[in-house]
Formats: structure tokens, C-alpha cells, sequence
């Protein structure tokens, strides 16, 4: 057989789990969004008062802060992951390695057992922190337990790794000997980041960038966890909208417009680019 | 670098590993008393939440519910991405580039998203949600994942090997047994181990689509937003210990794959 052949061959699985599985559910949202406002049945009725009332009802608060929310972790994320990806880098060996794998095992430890460790961190009173303080120094001290600013912190808590690992792959793509001639060019260091590092580790930094933000746009559960009350997140408001409100065409009808908005920054990264090139090494 | 960066550096990894278990110790140390309220430092430690919990019907129903979830996922998205990662990265073919970037998307999706419109889907289809519908939820998020890691192994691969053997007389079946999926097992193996952990940690996905079974991580969350009590950080730290029990076990395995090397193992021929 030739590869052509072989090659759709061993696709077809995969595609047609992800047809049935990804693209379908969305499709199904999709159709559930145009239904009459509160009806539970799929029809050929369409109307897009669901549509019209996302944007006249009042959900501006839970897209901002969500958004928000996002740019601000993707960019702490990326700030506090450049510097440990290039120490990685540089300290290259099995201290390195060691510390490598440390930082990698908490993605497969469960967010509710990481949120929740954080709350109990938190606490005020006699959470870890603060009792902790209590006993050692005889110093009470406040708690940002229940604020944005603990939801914040969840954030990049939970994804600090995943935009490490891609910008550990992306520094990897930077050859040493490019920084050298650039330095003995009479660069300064700032000029060899913006110049030369960064635009060369610009595919890891993407992803990593890319899926912090995406995920952050759906993250509920530092909100939840860690915000008590202070603030609605976006997934929240969607899902009152079905669960409380039983209104599943309107919940539909955010569905898709979170959707929509995750894919007009996925497509164009995406599209650009190679995963080959950055995945063979 | 100079010495006194070097001590910088140092420390700023150390600083990064320390606050990234910091909320995990906390849990350890929550779940040493059992005190209805938490009081750190605590005035009497004790096992006591372990022996609660181990005594409970409750944490075995939840252990066998996400336990049951984790294989499944593992086992069907191993052999479902074995296939995929052969398109992904060993076959020249036209829509090569299109499917690699077709199959990611899941993974750049966010997943309480994904678990919602999985509820919608399954709801018009006429499923009642239980832990089978949560399965099939994992894959849509894990297949991608484990197709990339797979895939990465299968990047290094020499299909001049093949050739190799069937030149020698090998039949189509031999060359698969004892050249391609021998190369591939580790690639394999930290495939499904991802697709475990994956599976067993997932919190966004089951909370949509369990339905009246409930995982772990969904039941730590329900518990940690309502009521604390030191049972909830004893099972949370027994859940947690599994999984990296199991983790050690898979890397050890592949640590002894590494050094006495298997046929074919193209890293070491």
C-alpha cells in the first residue's frame, strides 16, 4: 500500500472518534443555541433571540472578568516561566532533569486537590500560612483567601506548567552559538532577548501562551475554590444558565459564543505554526 | 554565567518547586488532625481522618468509580492513538499537516466547555449520563494528548527497519510484533500512563458528565466548596499517593526498558 493510502488508513479512527465526539457536540450547542428561548427540544425553528439577549442581558461582567483573568495569568505565566526555562536550560544535567520532572508531576495531580490546598494555605486564621506565622513569629496576618486576588494567584497556580513545557521547548530551539555571535556583535543582553531569543523560542512560547489562555477562559474552579463570592467567571454563568435557570437554548447561545472566542485566537496561532518541526527533535 | 548567578538561579528553582508543593504539603499536614475545625499548628496530631476514611463505604465507591474511568480511557485511547500517532508521524500523506492540526484541537479547548456540550449532546441523543458517558468524555480530551505523545516516540523511528525485516523473510504480522510496537513501547507505555493520571485527576470533564456516579476529584470538589473536614484531606491525599505510586511504577518500568534495552530499540542499536 502506498503511504497516501496508509495514511488515511490509520487516521480514519481517530477522525471519526473526534467527529463524534468533539465536532458533533458542538453542532448539537450550536442548533440548541437557535431554539426558542427555554425550550428543551431540537426543531427547525430557528431564532437568534438567544443570541440577541447574550448581548443585551448583562453577561458583559462574567466575559470581562474571565478574559481579564486570562490575559493577566498567561502573561505572569509567561514572565515566571522564561527565566526558569532558561535556567532549565542552562543548567542542563540531572539536577536539572530532576527538577524538571518535580515541576511536571502537579499537572497529573488533581485541581481539586491543588485548589484546595491552596485554600487551606490561605485560610484565615488557622489555615497553613497563618497558623504557621502565629506559632513562629507571634504575627497575625490578614488572608486573600476569598478575593480576585486569590482567584489570580489559583490561576497561575494550576497553569504555570503548561506554559513552561512549551517554552522549554522553545528555548531548546535557540542555538547557543546564535547568542554568542550576537554578544561578540556588541549586543546587550536586552537586545539579544528581544533579537535573537525570543523571536527564535517564539513557537514554544505560542503554545504555551496560547493554551493558558484558552484554559483560563473556561476556568471555573479557582473561582469557585478560592473566590467564594467575589466574582461570576464565564463557564459559572453558563452553567447557571443551565442548571438554575433551565434555560438551555440561551446557555447554549454563551456556549457558543465562548466557542467562538477561543477559536479566533486558536485558528490564526494554530495555522502558523509547524508541529512537526517543534515536536521532532 | 558568573558564580553569584549561578546561587541566583539556583534559588529561583528552588523557590519554583517549593511554592508548586506548597499547597500540596498543606494538604498533608491538614489531614494530620482530626479537629472539626482546622487549627494549624495543630494541638493533637493523629491519623485519625486516615483511619475515618479508610473506614468509610464511601472512599472505596469513589476509588473503584474513578479506578474503572482511568483503565478504560487508558486502554481505548492507547490503541485508538496508536493508530492516529502512524498517520501523525510515520506516513508521508497529503492532509498530513491539516490532521495534525485537526487532532490538537481538543487539547486547546476549554474543558468545562467541552463538558457542557458533551451533557447537550448525549441529552439529544437520549444517554442518561453515568461514569461510561464520562469516559468517552475523557477521550475526546485525552486521544489528542496521548496521539502527541506516541507520536513523538514514533518520530524517531526508522521504517528502513521494516524493509529490513521483511527483506529477511518477516511476515507483515512478525514486522509489527517484534520491530514496530517493540520500538514504540515506551512511547506506548507513557501514553497510557498519561492517559491514567489524565483521567484520574479530572476534575472539568466528570463534573458535566457522570451523572449520578461521582469521580474523585469531582467529590473532593463538591466537599472542599461546601463543608471541611479532615476526612476530605485524607482522601484527597490517598487519591493523590495512588496516582503517584503509579507513576513511579510506570517510570521505573521504563527506566528498566532504558537500560537493558529491548530489539529494536533504535536509540541504543
Amino acid at each position: 500500500m502506498t503511504q497516501q493510502k496508509l495514511g488515511l488508513l490509520f487516521m480514519a479512527p481517530v477522525a471519526a472518534f473526534l467527529l463524534i465526539g468533539f465536532v458533533s457536540p458542538i453542532l448539537i450547542v450550536g442548533w440548541y443555541s437557535l431554539m426558542e428561548p427555554r425550550s428543551f427540544d431540537l426543531n427547525t425553528v430557528f431564532t437568534i433571540a438567544n443570541y440577541r439577549s447574550a448581548f443585551s442581558d448583562g453577561y458583559g461582567p462574567p466575559f470581562f472578568w474571565s478574559l481579564s483573568f486570562a490575559a493577566v495569568t498567561t502573561l505572569t505565566c509567561l514572565v515566571l516561566a522564561w527565566p526558569t526555562a532558561k535556567l532549565l536550560h542552562r543548567f542542563a544535567g540531572r539536577g536539572a532533569a530532576v527538577i524538571t520532572a518535580l515541576i511536571a508531576v502537579p499537572i497529573f495531580i488533581s485541581e481539586s486537590v491543588r485548589l484546595f490546598g491552596m485554600s487551606l494555605f490561605l485560610m484565615p486564621g488557622g489555615g497553613i500560612l497563618a497558623g504557621s506565622m502565629r506559632a513562629l513569629f507571634d504575627l497575625s496576618i490578614g488572608s486573600v483567601l476569598n478575593t480576585k486576588l486569590a482567584v489570580y494567584l489559583g490561576l497561575v497556580y494550576v497553569h504555570f506548567p503548561f506554559v513552561l513545557f512549551p517554552a522549554l521547548l522553545g528555548v531548546a530551539l535557540i542555538p547557543q552559538d546564535r547568542i554568542d555571535a550576537a554578544r561578540d556583535l556588541g549586543a546587550s543582553r536586552w537586545q539579544v532577548l528581544r533579537e535573537v531569543e525570543l523571536p527564535l523560542a517564539l513557537p514554544g512560547l505560542v503554545i504555551g501562551a496560547l493554551l493558558t489562555f484558552v484554559l483560563c477562559i473556561g476556568a471555573n474552579a479557582e473561582a469557585a475554590i478560592l473566590g467564594g463570592q467575589t466574582v461570576t467567571v464565564l463557564t459559572r454563568a453558563v452553567e447557571q444558565r443551565f442548571s438554575y435557570a433551565q434555560d438551555w437554548p440561551m446557555g447554549a447561545a454563551l456556549t457558543m459564543l465562548v466557542i467562538a472566542m477561543t477559536a479566533v485566537f486558536v485558528f490564526p496561532a494554530l495555522s502558523r505554526l509547524d508541529l512537526n518541526r517543534l515536536i521532532r527533535r | 554565567m558568573t558564580r553569584a548567578w549561578k546561587y541566583v538561579g539556583a534559588i529561583w528553582l528552588a523557590l519554583v518547586v517549593v511554592l508548586l508543593y506548597l499547597p500540596i504539603l498543606s494538604v498533608g499536614l491538614a489531614s494530620l488532625a482530626n479537629t472539626r475545625y482546622m487549627r494549624f499548628p495543630h494541638r493533637n496530631w493523629s491519623i485519625g481522618a486516615y483511619t475515618d476514611a479508610l473506614s468509610q463505604h464511601e472512599t472505596l465507591v469513589l476509588h473503584l468509580t474513578s479506578l474503572k474511568v482511568a483503565l478504560l480511557v487508558t486502554v481505548l485511547s492507547v490503541i485508538l492513538a496508536t493508530l492516529g500517532a502512524m498517520a501523525f508521524a510515520r506516513y508521508d500523506w497529503r492532509g498530513r499537516s491539516a490532521f495534525q492540526k485537526v487532532v490538537v484541537l481538543p487539547i486547546f479547548f476549554p474543558q468545562p466547555v467541552l463538558g457542557l456540550a458533551l451533557l447537550l449532546f448525549f441529552s439529544a441523543l437520549g444517554f442518561t449520563p453515568t461514569w461510561k458517558t464520562a469516559v468517552f468524555a475523557h477521550m475526546v480530551w485525552v486521544l489528542p494528548i496521548v496521539t502527541l505523545v506516541i507520536s513523538i516516540r514514533l518520530f524517531g523511528y526508522d521504517p528502513a527497519q521494516e524493509d529490513a525485516a521483511r527483506d529477511l523473510g518477516a511476515s507483515r504480522w512478525q514486522v509489527l510484533r517484534e520491530v514496530t510496537l517493540p520500538y514504540l513501547s515506551p512511547g506506548l507505555i507513557s501514553g497510557g500512563l498519561f492517559a491514567f493520571l489524565l483521567s484520574w485527576s479530572n476534575l472539568p470533564l466528570s463534573i458535566f458528565t457522570t451523572g449520578a456516579d461521582t469521580t474523585l476529584p469531582e467529590w473532593l470538589f463538591s466537599r472542599v466548596a461546601t463543608n471541611y473536614a479532615p476526612v476530605v484531606s485524607a482522601i484527597a491525599v490517598i487519591a493523590t499517593l495512588a496516582s503517584v505510586l503509579l507513576g513511579c511504577v510506570v517510570i521505573l518500568i521504563l527506566r528498566l526498558i532504558d537500560t537493558h534495552g529491548i530489539k529494536g530499540d533504535g536509540d541504543h542499536g
